[in-house]
């Protein structure tokens, strides 16, 4: 089974692939969805990490002291960022943290990703900005992202279906240039909520 | 003489660094801190990485050449050295000045 979920809470992450473990579904795979695997009911503990490697041979060096210390790792690569642990045995639910500011500081990761992303859009925008290629008279006058000849001359029904249909093409061809602002915010929205939890995480709240 | 900024060391840097007088990989780390603290200090993976990740920054430890393909093993650098005398020279210090005054 997949599915498609987002969080910016590892807390609430983990939390969620436990209950989604007791009702027999546990994690085999993220790539953009979750990938569950029907099994027995199960009371797992499930922990996150977030880590981006620069060589294969760190990322299997921390693989390897992960397992060797109880945990399975079932998903995350490389350069995913996000990594999914599953204790081994039936012990005792454990932590892959055992103090509060190692805890914290995959927020603070997961943040700094975020506000480079972000960073990364900004010459591309401004690159749009100072090429002309956004255009105000979009705002203005939205009527002339129309191409249908005689389309404002026509009425009703006519009129109507002509401008339904093109519509969502006028939309694209007078605002795609909108996604790049829009996915700035939305990367330095996250890199915020990223922070705060952060420091939240690190007052030990 | 200005006190070194990395000092007072932590409870669980101090331990790896001593643990590490000898090469050790991650989870022998880990157990070595655990005894060494006569159970005191049980530290979990993904902190111990934490604190690898920083000691090798500050270059205190290093990588050393492995047996092993997958398990890096770290040995403590002649900077580690000096900085877990200075520690311990502060806290023996903290003991005999203790001991004077209530002892």
């Amino acid at each position: 089974m997949k599915k498609v979920k987002f969080f910016t809470n590892f807390d609430h992450e983990e939390q969620w692939l436990n209950a989604m473990a007791r009702q027999g579904y546990a994690l085999v795979r993220k790539s953009f969805a979750y990938e569950f695997a029907q099994v027995q009911p199960e009371n797992s503990n499930y922990r996150m990490d977030y880590r981006i490697f620069k060589t294969r041979q760190d990322f299997e060096d921390y693989k390897a002291l992960f397992e060797d210390s109880g945990w399975t790792h079932i998903a995350g690569t490389k350069s995913s960022g996000s990594q999914y642990f599953k204790q081994t045995g039936e012990q005792e639910n454990e932590d892959i943290f055992s103090d509060v500011d190692s805890k914290a500081a995959r927020y603070k990761r997961i943040s700094d990703m975020w506000f480079s992303l972000a960073c990364c859009f900004i010459p591309l925008f401004a690159v749009l900005i100072s090429t002309d290629a956004i255009d105000a008279t979009a705002f203005l006058e939205p009527k002339l992202l129309y191409y249908t000849p005689g389309l404002w001359d026509k009425s009703g029904g006519d009129f109507w279906r002509a401008f339904l249909f093109e519509t969502p093409f006028a939309f694209f061809r007078g605002f795609t240039w909108l996604i790049i602002p829009v996915m700035i915010v939305v990367y330095m929205v996250f890199a915020y909520k990223a922070k705060k939890q952060y420091q939240k995480t690190q007052q030990g709240r | 003489m200005n006190r070194d900024k990395n000092l007072p060391l932590t409870e669980t840097v101090y331990y790896i660094l001593l643990a590490l007088l000898e090469p050790a990989h991650g989870y022998l780390i880990l157990q070595k801190v655990e005894e060494l603290s006569a159970g005191q200090v049980r530290m979990a993976a993904g902190t111990l990485y934490g604190a690898v990740e920083n000691l090798l920054k500050q270059k205190f430890i290093q990588p050393v050449h492995s047996e092993d393909s997958r398990r890096k093993v770290y040995v403590i650098t002649d900077g580690g050295r000096e900085i877990l005398r200075q520690d311990y020279e502060r806290m023996r210090h903290m003991l005999e000045m203790t001991n004077t005054i209530m002892g």
